[in-house]
């Protein structure tokens, strides 16, 4: 029981990592909190709805283009809510980011309707270890979404376009000096951002329905987990995703479910109160 | 004001290495030093905004090491930063009161009358409407205004971050001027700058600092002949 | 703004007073409500104003705190048959003394993380709210509250709540106004612009920090216990984050930066969706492509962004010499 509640914990943790993580580099690139990040989560498992069960594209493939979709939608995104604001105050852009993620919701909900959607798993079935029974959905889930990330990690220490990426987010101006063009750097980001949001959210709506609610939470809690992890700190997104995951599970079965989700946003503010940079973030000083 | 032996690193960087000197009422002091010796950090260690690692500082022989900056601005130290630190949204009455409510703030100080703001800003040459945006203002007419903000709180000690940086001749003269104003009203002023001729025409006293330490401190005509100070600057001479 | 004559604005705002205190006769019961529900939302909106729009500390929590303070009143008459009056003045103190609390702690944090922190604390607030039966009456909300009522003279009608609603708005836009224009108020705006130099010049800034969000705190008390008393049962589905949000857009659609932003921002978000009835389907989508529409194109708001239209158009049909330059010669 105890081992199901960990796996089942461990897959919502990692989903939360992933959307945590595309907010961590979004941040990292433009100082910016992405607060539709839910919103590209929830966009990535209606797309899944609709290539799966109504265009009947085996799971596989739809996978990938899935992807290949929610990393479109994240350039496009871009143009609109970030780059005419890349100037100014920050503020604008974070209001800006919660206006998107209200037009996004609605606009779910006009193209696929109101009512919840069911989608097939990617797997069927349960997987058994003597004694124990795990849903294979789970286990995939925690496969796809770590195979993800570490391509994600290496992209950004090991390649040219990792490196670029990494250059503009330090220093735009600088990496602009240096040739770079911003707009790639800086669209490739939010590109990369939807697709591993997305592609969480496709994992996991088999486990839940599919509405355009799902996002909001999801969206807060994984914001949750870039604080608690440590802001600035990709690995503290995905550890603060796991650890958020963590909470909210195990403070459901074994607290009280009803009060899951104050416990865990409770814990948000705790850990702020308490060491604010998070696990592993690094303290910002002024300079005067 | 005295500072006595002030201390502080950064990481492995040492800004401030038992610095100590002391400000009179009425007097100019400059400090003077190659860029990076630590002029601005010693400012920040007065005002406050910096916490320091040793040493301590008093005020009319009261101990202010302790303060929280508000406290000291309270207590008569005004400052002007190297890039003005002026409220961008507001208009100039909001950015003048500013200065107006910390002199109100203040108890009555016998013998300091707070400086008029017209002979305050005819000194700096400054007309403005006070409903206008503090943007309308030229970079240089800023950092004049931020002289005048500072002035109006009647301080007891003023520090100037390099008020002459990014200013015209006309624009120093009228920094010169302000100062003047200071010393008339009995504050004892520390100029931090780069640029030598005002240092030299209006200080009283000066100290140069390199890498943290005080190398020289007397008055101007003995800093500019001092072998420690050209070399600081300028580097040692290369042996025929 | 329009006039700097200052009777000149004296008499404008008499005239626009008179003309609201004569609305109820001329519109519909139904759209007496819209108004009335637009009077508390700009009460809050107020509140964000001072603690965002003056002094620069975003908090995401002011839904919660308009819940707390209906939840006061909603206990404190139903539970303990306090009266009204009573219970508004309690829902402005417990608000406040709770808001103090979480200012105490949260001010610590710099920059974003006081955002951030904020919104920790609407949500456990609302989970709070949503799940504490015994108390809040959970997800079934609290019913059966009295009308507002001093003395003798009870609101039992639509049209009373209009001018109470309108009475309270006018007295804490006038208070709100006075804190803009005084000494506070500046060191608010300071701590906006430049904490640093705030510091700089005295300003204590945690402290005033607390005080901006206590007062922020209790106007959202009166907002919530108003609302109780407006609607006579409160539920936890009205106090969640994305209302905070709502009040954040309508001061930014009107401007942070004057109370006449928080007037024109919160009249026209509750104005418009009755304009565009036939559009309601789309009404969110709206709204959303709407905020950052604003952001792109009037981050300052309409009486920011008017203003600079205002000085644009000035500039062209006065012409020349500025007025701004340091006098040569003589002085």
């Amino acid at each position: 029981m105890a081992l199901q509640m960990l796996i089942t914990s461990l897959a919502m943790g990692i989903v939360y990592g992933m959307v945590a993580m595309g907010m961590v580099l979004i941040w990292r690139a433009v100082g910016v909190i992405n607060f539709a990040q839910g919103e590209f989560l929830m966009v990535g498992a209606f797309v899944s709805y609709t290539l799966a069960e109504q265009l009947g594209i085996p799971m596989s493939i739809a996978l990938v283009a899935c992807a290949v979709i929610m990393g479109i939608v994240g350039v496009i995104f871009h143009f609109i809510t970030y780059w005419p604001l890349r100037k100014s105050w920050d503020i604008t852009v974070i209001i800006s980011t919660i206006g998107a993620s209200i037009a996004l919701k609605e606009a779910a909900t006009l193209i696929w309707g109101p009512a919840p959607l069911s989608i097939d798993p990617l797997v069927d079935g349960v997987a058994r270890f003597s004694t124990v029974s795990i849903e294979w959905q789970f286990i995939v889930t925690i496969g796809v979404s770590a195979v993800l990330m570490a391509g994600i990690f290496y992209l950004l220490e090991r390649t040219y376009l990792g490196h670029i990426l990494q250059a503009t987010a330090q220093d735009q101006y600088a990496a602009a000096l240096i040739g770079i063009p911003v707009v790639v750097a800086t669209g490739m980001t939010f590109a990369i951002s939807a697709l591993i949001a997305g592609v969480g959210g496709m994992l996991l709506a088999p486990v839940f329905f599919v509405t355009s609610t799902m996002g909001g939470i999801t969206g807060l809690k994984a914001f949750a987990a870039v604080v608690i992890g440590g802001f600035g700190s990709v690995q503290g997104a995905i550890i603060g995703g796991l650890i958020v995951g963590m909470v909210d599970t195990f403070s459901g079965a074994y607290v009280s479910s009803t009060y899951r989700d104050a416990i865990v946003f409770m814990f948000l503010v705790v850990v702020l109160v308490i060491r604010p940079q998070g696990i592993f973030g690094e303290k910002i000083a002024e300079k005067v | 004001m005295v500072l006595d032996k002030l201390c502080k690193r950064f990481g492995g960087v040492v800004a401030a290495d038992e610095v100590s000197f002391s400000l009179v009422p009425g007097k100019v002091h400059g400090l003077i030093g190659p860029n990076g010796s630590g002029k601005t950090t010693l400012l920040n260690l007065i005002s406050g905004v910096t916490d320091m690692d040793a040493g301590s500082i008093t005020l009319d022989g009261e101990i202010v090491t302790n303060l929280p900056n508000y406290t000291r601005a309270r207590r008569g130290v005004a400052r002007t930063f190297q890039h003005p630190r002026l409220l961008r949204r507001c208009d100039i009455q909001a950015n003048l009161f500013l200065g107006i409510d910390l002199a109100n703030r203040k108890k009555r100080l016998p013998g300091h009358s707070a400086p008029k703001l017209e002979e305050l800003l005819e000194a700096a040459a400054l007309q403005f409407d006070l409903d206008d945006s503090i943007t309308t203002l030229s970079y240089g007419q800023q950092k004049l205004f931020e002289i005048v903000r500072a002035l109006l709180t009647n301080p007891k000690v003023l520090l100037l971050d390099e008020p002459a940086a990014g200013l015209n001749t006309k624009e120093m003269e009228r920094v010169d001027a302000l100062i003047a104003i200071a010393v008339k009203n009995n504050a004892a002023v520390l100029l931090v700058e780069h640029s030598m001729d005002l240092i030299m025409n209006i200080c009283d006293t000066i100290t140069v600092l390199n890498f943290g330490r005080k190398i020289a401190e007397g008055v101007p005509a003995e800093i500019q002949s001092n072998d420690a100070v050209i070399e600081a600057y300028l580097g040692r001479g290369r042996s025929a | 703004m329009i006039t700097k004559n200052k009777s000149t604005r004296i008499i404008l705002l008499i005239v626009a007073l008179a003309l609201a205190a004569l609305l109820p006769y001329a519109t519909s019961n139904y759209m007496l409500r819209v108004l009335n529900m637009m009077f508390i939302n700009y009460i809050c909106v107020l509140s964000m104003f001072v603690i965002f729009g003056m002094t620069g500390q975003m908090s995401f929590a002011q839904a919660g705190y308009w819940g707390l303070g209906a939840y006061i009143t909603a206990i404190l008459t139903t539970k303990f048959h306090v009266a009204p009056l009573l219970a508004l003045v309690g829902s402005a103190l417990g608000t406040a003394v709770f808001v103090l609390l979480v200012g105490l702690a949260l001010f610590r944090l710099h920059g974003h993380y006081f955002g951030f922190a904020s919104i920790g604390v609407v949500m456990t607030m609302n989970g709070i709210f949503q799940n504490w039966t015994p108390v809040t009456g959970g997800a079934n909300g609290m019913g059966n509250i009295p009308q507002f009522g001093i003395g003798g003279w009870e609101c039992n009608s639509d049209m009373s709540y209009f001018y109470l609603l309108l009475f309270v708005v006018v007295a804490i836009s006038l208070i709100t106004e006075l804190i803009h224009r005084s000494s506070l108020g500046r060191s608010f705006m300071a701590i906006r612009d430049n904490e640093i130099a705030a510091k700089c010049m005295g300003v204590n800034s945690y402290f005033t920090k607390n005080v901006a969000y206590v007062i922020s705190g209790i106007y959202c008390g009166i907002a919530g216990s108003l609302f109780a008393f407006l609607s006579s049962y409160i539920s936890a589905t009205s106090f969640i984050f994305p209302q905070s949000v709502m009040y954040l857009v309508m001061l930014m659609l009107g401007g942070y930066n004057s109370i006449a932003g928080p007037i024109i921002g919160t009249t026209l978000l509750a104005l418009l969706p009755e304009w565009f009835r036939p559009l309601q389907e789309y009404i969110l989508l709206v709204y959303g492509l709407g905020v950052i529409l604003l952001m792109v194109v009037m981050p300052d708001g309409l009486i920011g962004g008017g203003k600079k239209i205002y000085e644009h158009i000035c500039k062209r049909s006065g012409g020349g010499t500025g007025k701004n330059q340091t006098s040569n010669g003589v002085g």
